[in-house]
């Protein structure tokens, strides 16, 4: 047997750059090129799972059902700081149907957001104290609310200028910042740089908390059986949650299966166990029953992650005709009570060529559930604050922001000098431009001076508006990955891999690029996820990676299962494997090797059939990353915006994507991610705000009603389309990640387009009817943002 | 009480607090119906409801009690179409055809929303489908695409196919 390599290797996830010692697969495909002909890869392939989506039949985990199953319901803390005195689970227990209570001293050991589950000092409001479970969920729900929390409370700190005031109480031991505050990062000499700029500009922006809000709360049904635990998992990591559980309940990686079927969304929010699967495992473990624990829609707002809100003070110095000369940007970003540090200063070093740029980052401890990973976490937010100065320094230089963007085009990667595999941003620009018409406003003469552009530009209620907006995210993706795909002795073809699908389509995507690999009609091929007992191990579907790391892996396994059929098909056709092709699940000798042959074909089927049970088994792995090589999706929006200035409501008319992530597999699910991060980006730009009770720390908008997030009502005519081709170094696909870019640059088109409508910035998402009205209240004031 | 569940009698002893969405999901294992904000706020939950002697319309379940729906008869997402060729409402064909469908959580409500949708209004214009279907969230985005699926299935009524 061929003895592997092994190798390091650098991978991107969610803004941070992993080094990881991966193996070297024993073979690499040649890369598909754009010129590659394609049967299946391109084509809009139907959605593989959507007839058991539109007749109900798909199955999410709070439709597992396992018999003698008990539902949970966690007891939560009513106040945001503080210590638990004392917890009465009398009255609970008295409840009708009541069969357990699961207690901080059942949960010893058992770590969750950086702490111990059921922490008796309450660090936020909504933070899991205990739970019940019952043969109803009426019967836990109610149960759980006849739990009596005694507390003593503390004064809370739950915002980053509470928890930054000098004597503010402690989120943590330690302090209120993270141990690496402040973070510094620059290139050059940014100081230097801004003291001989011809021009600066200076802005102080806010971001909001934004919740995650999927459709399908978080939730897990758990099952013990002979020392072995079954956990049916909402979750982007089937393989995260069995370590982490693994970890938890002291296990070994083979008594614990984690198993997820269909997910109703997931967003970065659901990236390994939850307190509600620790909570459904330890009840499960206590009553010998299977236990549901799924998240009431209360539960799921206040704990189960967001977006960190932030404010960031952004300075752009540039010489007269627009080249960036520096971008100095300083940033308090609120974590929560834990979770990870999501980067807003990376897109200041990544997005432009720019020679001196220095950020400062503050993560601070806030007494509210804990940040978790939210659809491009990190450059949702920076890019507000940066294309938002972009277009301030755009005004003041009287250029066209477009223009202004293109002059500062980063033709390579800044931050780390090396080439990108591939950037088309360029292209995006033109195409993006073309289609949304963007020449007409250069048409209405120059790009208004900032002194010319305060004030409406038109008379009348409403005003329209436009702006755009740049992008990139690095979505390259990267090992480890493995996949199977396997010939079944009808022809039909199994890809197995332990990935997930979100509702991205990966299910699809991954079946078309192994029927297009060994040549099979999609409608014979099918993908096998979710399970981590039967499947290889794949990563996270998170950081816009599924494609990119496991399509490579799918891609090889079939190339390879392809090779052992050609094998056995040489045999039956009494021909050489080189002359073989395999096309529509037809194997046949190709015209160009042996022109004017008499047909000799053999279908899949009849080949799979003469086999018998000899099966058809092909590995494939996902190889390295090019060394030296940044990976990156890119992008350019143009929102126009209607604004009404007396109610202060923004309407987005029209949005325009240009996106360039490499090969597309399936155009029409492409476009659906994309559409998709574009609505997230406009609830983001306009309604999406988690707000608190200053004086009590407790949530004020925990539902569907109070935190907005877009209806159909809100659509705008949305065109989202991608530049065409294929990455080839990046990977032999050539496709890149396309999901999470779409939300980038949604917030600082609109921003920017309302900007434009009313003549005023607004610096402070979301752009709310009465941030807007405040900021035409202040029109007639000497220029500054608002 | 009695309900009749895609064209189904059943009969049922159901306690006051009960709600219609629980009666389906816990009771009959009808999962197709989805509980996600558990207040009416999303419409993941959307059934149609016909109570005797009026004409089926949208209900949230999940803030319709049982106990209010005696006699009623009541269509989910396994029912829609059952009668209709192959057993689907064209609905479900041009939601798959425009994939108007992403993580699919909200699909059932919403192909129950737009069935209600074209039953009173066959012929629906773009404003028309922005009110009907503005109380049914979708977190993944499939706007776009469920506006398209809702004007094909339209157009192929219209037609008989």
């Amino acid at each position: 047997m061929a003895r592997k390599r092994f190798v390091s290797t650098k991978v991107e996830v969610e803004g941070r750059e992993e080094t990881r010692i991966v193996e070297v697969p024993e073979f690499e495909p040649a890369p598909w090129t754009a010129d590659t002909p394609m049967d299946v890869v391109g084509q809009c392939v139907p959605r593989m799972d959507a007839l058991e989506k539109v007749t109900g039949q798909a199955i999410f985990t709070a439709d597992v059902r396992r018999t003698g199953m008990l539902h949970a319901h966690i007891v939560r803390a009513p106040i945001a700081h503080g210590t638990v005195t004392n917890i009465d689970f009398g009255g609970a227990l008295e409840v009708p149907g009541v069969r357990a209570v699961l207690a901080r001293e059942d949960v010893e050991g058992i770590r969750y957001d950086s702490g111990q589950l059921f922490d008796q000092t309450i660090r936020f409001a909504g933070q899991p104290l205990a739970a019940v479970c019952a043969e109803t969920p009426e019967a836990a729900a109610r149960a759980a609310n006849a739990v009596i929390v005694r507390v003593e409370s503390k004064t809370h700190a739950v915002s980053i200028e509470a928890a930054l005031a000098p004597g503010a109480p402690l989120v943590r031991a330690k302090g209120n910042t993270s141990k690496h505050s402040p973070r510094v990062m620059e290139r050059g000499d940014a100081d230097a740089a801004m003291r001989t700029a011809d021009v600066i500009v200076r802005r102080e922006y806010r971001t909001p908390t934004a919740l995650h809000t999927a459709m399908e709360p978080h939730g897990a049904v758990a099952e013990w059986s002979g020392g072995q635990l079954t956990v049916w998992e909402s979750t982007q990591g089937i393989f995260n949650t069995r370590s982490d559980l693994a970890t938890a309940f002291g296990l070994k990686l083979t008594q614990v299966r984690v198993i997820k079927d269909h997910m109703g969304g997931g967003f970065g929010a659901k990236n390994g166990a939850h307190a509600s699967t620790y909570i459904a495992v330890a009840l499960a473990h206590k009553t010998g029953a299977p236990v549901r624990c799924v998240l009431d829609r209360e539960g799921e707002q206040v704990d189960s992650g967001n977006r960190s809100a932030t404010i960031q003070r952004v300075t752009i110095g540039a010489t007269r005709e627009g080249t960036l000369s520096a971008i100095v940007a300083d940033a308090e970003i609120a974590m929560g009570v834990g979770g990870w540090f999501a980067s807003p200063a990376k897109i200041y070093h990544e997005m432009y060529a720019c020679p001196n740029v220095r950020t400062t980052e503050t993560f601070v401890y806030t007494h509210t559930g804990a940040m978790a990973s939210f659809r491009a976490p990190g450059h949702v937010e920076g890019a507000f604050g940066l294309e938002c100065t972009m277009d301030a320094l755009a005004r003041e230089l009287a250029i066209d922001p477009l223009e202004l963007r293109r002059r500062n085009y980063a033709d390579h990667d800044q931050e780390k000098s090396r080439p990108y595999s591939e950037k088309r941003l360029d292209e995006c620009y033109r195409l993006g431009a073309e289609r949304f018409g963007w020449k007409s406003l250069s048409a209405l003469g120059s790009w208004p001076s900032a002194a010319e552009s305060r004030g409406p530009r038109a008379e009348g209620r409403f005003k329209r508006g436009r702006g755009m907006s740049s992008i990139c995210w690095g979505a390259g993706g990267g090992p480890p990955a493995y996949a199977t795909v396997r010939m079944n002795p009808d022809g039909t073809i199994d890809v197995l891999t332990g990935s997930q699908d979100l509702g991205t389509g990966a299910r699809t995507v991954l079946a078309q690029i192994a029927a297009e690999a060994i040549g099979a009609n999609i409608q014979d091929v099918r993908t096998v996820l979710g399970d981590t007992e039967r499947l290889p191990y794949t990563s996270n579907s998170w950081g816009s990676q599924t494609t990119a790391s496991v399509g490579p892996a799918v891609r090889m396994a079939a190339e390879d299962a392809k090779a052992k059929l050609f094998e056995a098909a040489s045999q039956m056709l009494d021909a050489s494997t080189e002359v073989l092709e395999a096309r529509s699940s037809v194997v046949r000798i190709a015209e160009s090797r042996e022109p004017r042959a008499e047909s000799r074909e053999l279908s899949f089927a009849e080949i799979g059939e003469r086999l018998g049970d000899i099966m058809i088994l092909g590995h494939g792995s996902r190889g390295p990353n090019p060394d030296k090589t940044a990976m990156c999706a890119f992008g350019a929006q143009f929102a126009e915006v209607e604004v009404d200035v007396e109610t202060g409501r923004v309407r987005v008319v029209r949005f325009v994507a240009a996106h360039d992530s490499g090969r597309i597999i399936n155009p029409r699910l492409a476009e659906s991610q994309l559409e998709g991060g574009i609505l997230q980006g406009i609830g983001f730009a306009l309604f999406e705000e988690r707000v608190l009770d200053a004086a009590l720390g407790l949530p004020l908008n925990p539902t569907m009603h109070d935190y907005k997030i877009p209806t159909l009502a809100d659509l705008p005519e949305i065109e989202a389309f991608f530049v065409t081709g294929a990455d080839t170094v990046a990977n032999h696909i050539g496709a890149k990640g396309l999901a999470e870019p779409p939300i980038i640059g949604a917030a600082p088109a609109i921003a920017n387009a309302v900007a434009d409508a009313i003549g005023v910035e607004i610096t402070e998402l979301p752009l709310t009817p009465w941030r807007v009205l405040a900021a035409i209240a202040v029109l007639g004031r000497p220029s500054g943002p608002v | 009480m009695h309900l009749t569940v895609n064209g189904t009698p059943h009969e049922f002893e159901v306690a006051g607090h009960e709600t219609l969405l629980s009666v389906l999901r816990e009771r009959l294992s009808l999962t197709g119906t989805k509980l996600s904000c558990g207040r009416g706020e999303c419409g993941a939950c959307t059934v149609l409801l016909a109570s005797p002697g009026s004409a089926r319309r949208t209900v949230y379940s999940c803030l319709t009690l049982a106990a209010a729906c005696e006699s009623a008869s009541v269509t989910t997402i396994e029912g829609l179409g059952q009668d209709g060729p192959g057993g689907h409402h064209p609905l479900q064909d041009a939601f798959i055809a425009h994939d108007a469908v992403q993580c699919g959580f909200c699909t059932p409500g919403q192909l129950l929303a737009a069935a209600a949708l074209l039953e009173e209004t066959p012929s629906p214009s773009a404003s028309d489908i922005r009110v009907a279907m503005s109380g049914n969230l979708c977190r993944c985005g499939t706007y776009p695409k469920i506006v398209l699926a809702i004007q094909e299935a339209a157009r192929r009524m219209a037609h008989g196919a």
